[in-house]
């Protein structure tokens, strides 16, 4: 079986290397992007099974990679992960409402974090029950 | 929107970025230290990364409460994701 590929796109290059460290030792392949350009062709060619997505890109911000992402029936089904630098009351209502699986703000727990992201797989698979 | 509430705003936006990031690269990395992942610390090495995560962590609970007014975010984002889940289950 496949690894679980999961795209980070963040403008900040500590932010990705500290990211893929993480989530490597926790057995997921990492892909990155650091735009929001770069962020949508990633999405188009790798198909990743999970996006971790900050909101202040470069080339667009992290909404209108949602809503790119939410406009196409191939990729519509792949779950995000917000993580991001930007005020709560600004920002989180709207990424959930836009999509998000779940809103974090940077300094993330990390065991939070890979709750979220085993949660929003099972989620994404049909693996999760109500009662899990 | 006067101009000084909108200055205010930038400035907080601004704040939060560029303060969360910084703080989100000594977490990151101090973890990754603290939990062996590259490489295993002698005690004493493990005291001084804890101490810096100790110190980071205060100044994140400062961050919450004057930008956010928020005491416990992790917490409010995990309940937040359950409730999430079950929604799309």
């Amino acid at each position: 079986m496949d690894r679980t590929k999961i795209l980070v796109v963040d403008d900040n290059p500590t932010i990705r290397k500290g990211l893929s460290v993480r989530l490597r030792a926790s057995g997921y392949d990492v892909l990155f992007a650091e735009d929001a350009i770069s962020a949508t062709a990633a999405l188009v060619t790798e198909r990743p099974d999970l996006v971790i997505l900050d909101l202040g890109l470069p080339a667009g911000d992290g909404f209108v990679v949602m809503e790119r992402l939410h406009k196409n029936d191939r990729l519509a089904s792949i779950p995000v992960i917000v993580l991001t630098g930007r005020e709560l009351a600004a920002n989180r209502d709207r990424a959930l409402q836009a999509g998000a699986a779940a809103f974090f703000q940077k300094p993330v727990d990390d065991g939070a974090l890979l709750f979220a992201i085993r949660k929003a797989l099972d989620v994404s698979r049909g693996e999760l029950r109500f009662d899990d | 929107m006067t101009e000084s509430t909108r200055r205010s705003s930038e400035l907080t936006a601004y704040l939060s970025h560029e303060l969360r990031n910084a703080l989100a690269c000594i977490h990151q990395f101090g973890n990754i230290l603290v939990d062996g992942l590259a490489g295993e610390l002698s005690s004493e090495q493990r005291e001084y990364v804890g101490i810096m995560l100790e110190n980071a962590s205060k100044i994140r609970k400062v961050l919450d409460s004057a930008l956010d007014g928020t005491p416990d975010p992790i917490e409010e984002s995990t309940n937040k994701i359950e409730r999430v889940s079950k929604l799309e289950t």
